[in-house]
């Protein structure tokens, strides 16, 4: 009992490890000059075909867009030519904001289809609007995306929905997060989260004090959150509601 | 067909005469060879051959603005009877605030 409830008042940011989950614990990931600049930061990110196009090229064949490296894109488009080779499938899309060709390689491997076309799949066919996850390369100076998946869009909103996130997303990077002011030095999700309605005053007290703190994995004693929230010892522990 | 169609609804026609764009919008009426849909206000089109408006239903066009800012299609797809236009209202909001990842800005 004593056991899960100290378990829990320090496991920020090691529960990976405690737990024997196998993930990463928290802060590394946050951390914002990250020095694995490899695989440790793979990125998935809408765009439109514009941004693809507009892109900057780095020395070492990375792609960046609003000063961030890019990796995995997704984007939408309406497919306005597919051309079919024995290696490949060539699909031009337009999106409105540009053109540009997505190539798709044949999987010869693949269990299902002997020419290539996986009868369980759904068809893409001229004119359809399809998504696309994939990556941007350049090929003989011939910018063009190598697709992972390709899938056609099934409810239209989905575009709509794509070219909002997209600018969303693009603005997060030039302008900075939505509520940049409040934003200052945080480091973890959990501070986003509203307290639910009822929330006790002691309750919202300690919140306070652990969202304004400066903290290590250990978390804060309670003695410490006592004395920076100005509040009895008792306030602070046991709070079940 | 031209390589970039910015999105609009009826009150950027003016700025975008004799452009080619794309449009989103609810078709309100047939009458033959032309036909009347509503994107942030009525406009007037001139269909194509190919073109297979269903009233009541959502249809993106690609086409050029006429000097009436009435619009030739030049293509157009059917997106059905369940699209959000308050979003696709957002869209062209954005491609036209947020212009550099949409179409680049002549001036």
């Amino acid at each position: 009992m004593d056991y899960s409830n100290q378990y829990t008042m320090t496991s920020y940011g090691a529960q990976g490890g405690a737990g024997g989950g196998g993930f990463i614990p928290g802060g590394s990931q946050n951390s914002p000059s990250g020095a694995t600049r490899e695989y440790g930061n793979e990125t998935l990110r809408p765009v439109t075909i514009k941004q693809v196009l507009d892109a900057e090229q780095k020395p070492d064949s990375e792609f960046s867009l609003d000063g961030s490296r890019i990796t995995q894109i997704t984007l939408i488009g309406q497919v306005r030519n597919i051309s079919t080779q024995t290696t490949n499938v060539t699909y031009k899309l337009d999106d409105g904001t540009g053109t540009l060709e997505v190539k798709q390689w044949i999987d010869s491997d693949a269990p299902t289809g002997l020419d290539g076309a996986d009868s369980s799949k759904p068809k893409i066919v001229d004119n359809a609007y399809v998504r696309v996850w994939g990556k941007i390369k350049d090929f003989n100076n011939r910018r063009h995306v190598g697709a992972h998946v390709i899938r056609p869009i099934a409810d239209y909103n989905e575009i709509s929905y794509h070219l909002l996130e997209a600018t969303v997303v693009h603005l997060y990077f030039t302008r900075g997060p939505p509520d940049a002011a409040a934003g200052k030095g945080g480091q973890g999700l959990w501070r986003m989260a509203p307290l639910p309605n009822g929330t006790s005053a002691a309750a919202r007290k300690v919140y306070e004090v652990l969202k304004n703190s400066p903290q290590s994995n250990e978390g804060l004693h309670m003695q410490d959150i006592a004395g920076r929230g100005r509040m009895d010892m008792a306030e602070t522990s046991v709070n079940r509601y | 067909m031209q390589e970039v169609t910015p999105r609009v609804t009826a009150p950027y026609l003016e700025t975008f005469a004799h452009k080619t764009v794309r449009i989103l919008g609810k078709v309100i009426q047939l009458r033959g060879e032309q036909a009347t849909i509503d994107a942030g206000g009525q406009i007037n089109i001139h269909l194509n051959r190919d073109a297979h408006l269903t009233p009541n239903h959502a249809v993106e066009i690609i086409g050029k603005v006429q000097s009436d800012l009435s619009v030739r299609v030049l293509t157009s797809t059917d997106f059905g009877a369940n699209i959000d236009f308050a979003a696709a209202e957002a869209v062209v909001d954005a491609t036209h605030r947020y212009h550099e990842i949409f179409y680049p800005k002549e001036d």
